[in-house]
């Protein structure tokens, strides 16, 4: 959560009574996070820390928020009072839906939740509803503060571009340690997590209990999965003009489908480019792409598709084609594989290290990390990929690109190359960071490697095979640990 | 390249100083008595002169508004009857000229003969020469050497009357010429002040004028720019037919040969000469000449070392300076080894017109359409500097234009750059500052046939505008389109609704 510090307005609803329940069932969590550096990827940036408050689950779990425990090098947890700890580790995350499922790792589990029991997960909530967010105070003292809610709607909180059902309430809260995430509780069940503090505002977003449900169904098989997609990108229908032309009556709302993911759901359905979706499972989409839901009003389309079904179940979609209505079956599954993953948390960066040339596989946390105004000083070559990668996707898994020159005496002259797309080397089309390795294992007869670029200024370069390996030793010794990460 | 923060010597700094240094305090008792300089000196300063310029610089932000009137003073200096030579960015976009003699409250009215952007170099003329006659004109002189000493005389901010510095010549370079931000040419670095103001003036060693003032370095101190007397007469010759017709380039990227493994695939040995070709322009005179992977290594007979430099007059400059004293039509002499044969070809130079992409335009009213609200210019420099593109689509076709041959397909890359809100655009949204690809089916390639697409004799159902990366398109119907148009023009003050 990120409780602004000028939050000083007092709290009129802290209740002592409370501290048995609370303390019963909250545990806080402490968080080491490590992100791999960007332009040096055998490195680890330095590490940071969150704390916040997790709620137990049955079978001595832990459930909070991704944030808390993506690029996690340590989990620990603490209960109320502060007098025991005990290493945590992974059981599930979903960087998408923000939620994470942490067990003990190591140490003594029974003797740290002997004094906890699970929390039951309720309900629902109705707009208008009064509910309790818990905190702690650094002496183990329960803070609750109520809130009331007053709308739902589809938010995303964690990994970009990944919308789910949540709740927004209104009440003032206070900082207190351990608050990057906290439990909200109603009629004595969890109702979600708390993700999102706005202090101006003194608005919270909190993850709805039907996200928090269909995770940990998804998690008890010991497989998790995760939540479904369709693979489609949508455009609204507001414009009369544009209704006008795609000749849809003024009795249905509608929402133009502008692109449609290779092997999704939604292509093999049969949606095509152009369609216009005016159902999802019988509910009318408007020409926004809200649709009425019988307990939370309107809410946004993708919410029938994402937190309401599973991967494997069917979904109705009716579209007008031509002015043609048409019901089409689609069959959710997890979206498939990107060319420039959109999200790598949790996952070293693939690399490898020729000659003090710097290859790596291409992911939009590479291009974030040129800052906060990345999409204007990232490379511009690199940027047009995560744009539009139906463009270069022919015969690669990845990206393969020349991240920056170490001078060294096998790059002499190459200095100031950097991010450029890698096509061949050594004549082998480079689909990956493993088909790289591979393809610098055979050196040409003239004892050279060949690298061409997609496009450059040469666009082919030479690197001579016996300096480069001779190079590579001495990087080893001048302390890069590893030469690659396949 | 090094990248550098250049300015020009005249810009609007010189509008704000030039008033308040107004009140110049003649000389009297409390100042040092005024040295008279030698009659040789003096003949010199009558022959350089302040040039006032107004001038009107048109808005790539709304095409159809006037500009803004602004204006500037400079320096320039007589090189012959009614001939005054300044730089092209004094008089950049003047609507009025003035040229005032040393020493004289008079102010002639001028005009320009001869302006050319891409050396900074311009000539004017005045309405009447009789004043100036009896002047001496300064002569051109030779390149100046290292260490030697250099005059830069002119009329900078700081007080109203004429200026006299002096410096040594620091270095001698190939470098970016400012004015149009995209020309190189030879310049030469001196430590004397360059101040706004001294911009057109001489450099003077030895009576003779040895470079123009032109151009400074705000990230540095004690460092000037000249063009130095090459770029000066090749100005002056290419003139001399009665009009300019521009610098000519080979049209090819070269790569210095410092890699041993390169210079091992190629079979270089370790002295060698030649530089790689790396690419050729489409349709530069290079073409079908060269080919990447070519090495180059004699240019007109000069050899060319693997860093793409010869050795003119004993010192060492980039090997594009021999194509640089040439003119359009020139043939230029390549020798080179592909695939390890020796061969020597010959390049036909000639004008290259797409490169203006990247050429700062003046004196020239931007092009635009309008069409129910929606405003179409063709990108090039001007309009990238005046709106701040983020689309990843339009920045890409900016920096490959050349390279990428997209000049061969697209004449004009048409960008939507505004929309004026109407009933009949009010609800599209995210596509302004997006390229447009087609119109009603039509492939986009120049901003006139936009015109005539969105202004047809037959009025169709719907005008249908696809721009590039957004799916969804603009639809405007056709009944609506022509009122749509008249109303944005009358409510947004559009005076005029198109420049094709």
């Amino acid at each position: 959560m990120k409780i602004s510090l000028f939050l000083t307005i007092f709290i009129t609803t802290i209740t002592s009574h409370a501290a048995a329940p609370v303390q019963k069932h909250v545990v806080r969590i402490n968080s080491t996070l490590q992100k791999w550096s960007a332009s040096q990827p055998w490195d680890k940036s330095a590490p940071s820390k969150r704390r916040a408050l997790g709620v137990t689950m049955p079978n001595n779990q832990i459930l909070t928020t991704a944030e808390m425990a993506a690029d996690a090098t340590y989990i620990e947890l603490e209960n109320a009072d502060g007098n025991r700890t005990i290493p945590a580790k992974v059981v599930a995350i979903d960087y998408e839906a923000n939620l994470a499922l942490l067990a003990a790792d190591n140490g003594d589990t029974d003797g740290f939740f002997k004094t906890l029991s699970p929390i039951k997960l309720g309900g629902g909530a109705k707009i208008g509803d009064k509910v309790s967010v818990w905190q702690l105070e650094d002496n183990g003292v329960p803070l609750i503060t109520e809130v009331t809610i007053q709308s739902a709607d589809i938010v995303s909180s964690f990994a970009q571009g990944h919308y789910f059902l949540t709740y927004e309430a209104k009440g003032s809260m206070q900082s207190a340690s351990s608050s990057y995430s906290l439990p909200v509780i109603k009629d004595g069940k969890l109702l979600g997590l708390l993700t999102s503090y706005n202090s101006k505002d003194q608005i919270t977003d909190v993850l709805a209990p039907e996200i928090i449900a269909a995770f940990l169904a998804d998690v008890k098989d010991g497989n998790y999965v995760g939540f479904p997609s369709l693979g489609i990108g949508v455009s609204n229908t507001v414009d009369p003009n544009f209704r006008a032309w795609l000749k849809l009556p003024d009795d249905v709302g509608g929402i133009y489908v502008t692109h449609v993911r290779k092997d999704s759901p939604a292509e093999k359905s049969g949606t095509l480019k152009g369609d216009v979706i005016i159902e999802i499972d019988g509910k009318e989409i408007g020409r926004r792409g809200y649709y009425t839901d019988a307990q939370y009003g309107k809410l946004f389309w993708s919410h029938q598709v994402r937190g309401i079904h599973k991967v494997g179940d069917q979904v109705e979609i009716t579209i007008l084609r031509e002015g043609q209505r048409k019901i089409l079956t689609a069959i959710l599954k997890r979206p498939g594989k990107r060319l420039v993953p959109a999200y790598t948390y949790d996952t070293a960066p693939k690399f490898l290290v020729k000659g003090g040339f710097i290859f790596q596989e291409l992911t939009a946390t590479y291009l974030k990390a040129f800052g906060k105004d990345w999409q204007s000083k990232a490379p511009l070559d690199l940027l047009d990929v995560l744009r539009s990668p139906d463009d270069y996707e022919a015969g690669r898994n990845r990206i393969v690109f020349l991240s920056a020159a170490v001078p060294t005496p096998a790059t002499t002259g190459y200095e100031r190359m950097r991010n450029l797309i890698i096509a061949k080397v050594n004549g082998k089309d480079i689909a990956d960071i493993p088909s790289l390795v591979k393809a610098f294992q055979a050196p040409g007869s003239d004892g050279l490697h060949t690298i061409e670029f997609a496009d450059g200024n040469p666009k082919t370069i030479y690197l001579d095979a016996s300096v480069s390996d001779m190079v590579d030793g001495q990087l080893l010794k001048r302390g890069i640990p590893i030469l690659s990460r396949e | 390249m090094i990248s550098k923060t250049l300015f020009l010597l005249l810009g609007s700094i010189c509008l704000i100083a030039t008033p308040t240094t107004y009140a110049q305090r003649l000389p009297d008792d409390t100042t040092a008595p005024i040295k008279v300089a030698t009659p040789h000196a003096q003949n010199i300063y009558g022959s350089i002169v302040r040039i006032e310029a107004a001038t009107q610089v048109p808005n790539y932000r709304e095409p159809w508004k006037a500009g803004q009137f602004s204006g500037g003073i400079g320096t320039g200096f007589i090189i012959g009857h009614n001939r005054f030579l300044t730089n092209a960015h004094v008089v950049s976009n003047a609507r009025r000229l003035l040229i005032t003699k040393h020493g004289s409250p008079q102010k002639h009215p001028a005009k320009i003969i001869h302006i050319a952007h891409d050396c900074d170099l311009a000539l004017l003329e005045v309405e009447d020469f009789s004043p100036f006659e009896g002047l001496k004109p300064l002569e051109i002189g030779l390149m100046p050497k290292l260490e030697t000493q250099v005059r830069v005389i002119g009329y900078p901010v700081g007080g109203n009357r004429i200026s006299v510095t002096r410096g040594v010549v620091s270095r001698i370079d190939f470098n970016s010429y400012s004015h149009t931000r995209s020309d190189q040419h030879l310049v030469v670095q001196i430590d004397a002040a360059i101040n706004p103001g001294n911009s057109g003036g001489p450099v003077l060693q030895n009576g003779q004028v040895v470079g123009v003032a032109f151009q400074g370095l705000r990230s540095a101190d004690n460092t000037g720019y000249m063009i130095p007397p090459p770029v000066i007469k090749r100005f002056l010759k290419d003139i001399e037919d009665g009009s300019y017709d521009k610098y000519v380039d080979l049209g090819i990227t070269e790569f210095a040969m410092f890699n041993p493994a390169m210079r091992k695939k190629f079979g270089l040995g370790r002295t060698t000469p030649g530089v790689l070709v790396a690419s050729v322009t489409p349709d530069g005179p290079c073409d079908g000449v060269l080919l990447a992977n070519d090495i180059l290594i004699a240019i007109n007979g000069k050899a060319v070392d693997a860093a793409g430099n010869i050795l003119i007059g004993g010192e060492k400059v980039n090997m594009n300076e021999v194509v640089e004293r040439k003119f359009s039509g020139d043939l230029i002499k390549l020798d080179i080894i592909r695939d390890g044969k020796k061969l020597n070809k010959t390049a036909t130079l000639k004008p290259f017109p797409p490169i203006q992409m990247y050429a700062v335009q003046y004196g020239v009213q931007p092009r635009f359409t309008t069409f129910s609200g929606l405003v179409f210019q063709p990108l090039d420099r001007n309009l990238y500097a005046a709106h701040s593109f983020s689309n990843t689509r339009v920045r890409r076709i900016f920096a490959h234009y050349i390279d990428e041959g997209i000049f061969k397909e697209r004449e004009d890359v048409v960008i939507l750059t505004r929309i004026l809100e109407d009933p009949v655009n009010t609800h599209v949204s995210g596509h302004v500052g997006t390229a447009i690809e087609s119109i009603n089916g039509v492939k986009i390639k120049n901003l006139k046939q936009i015109h005539e697409l969105l202004h047809p004799n037959k009025i169709p159902k719907f005008f249908v505008i696809k721009c590039e990366g957004i799916e969804r398109p603009i639809i405007i119907p056709g009944e609506n389109a022509a009122e749509a148009s008249k109303r944005t023009q009358m409510n947004y003050g559009i005076s005029l609704s198109h420049r094709l």
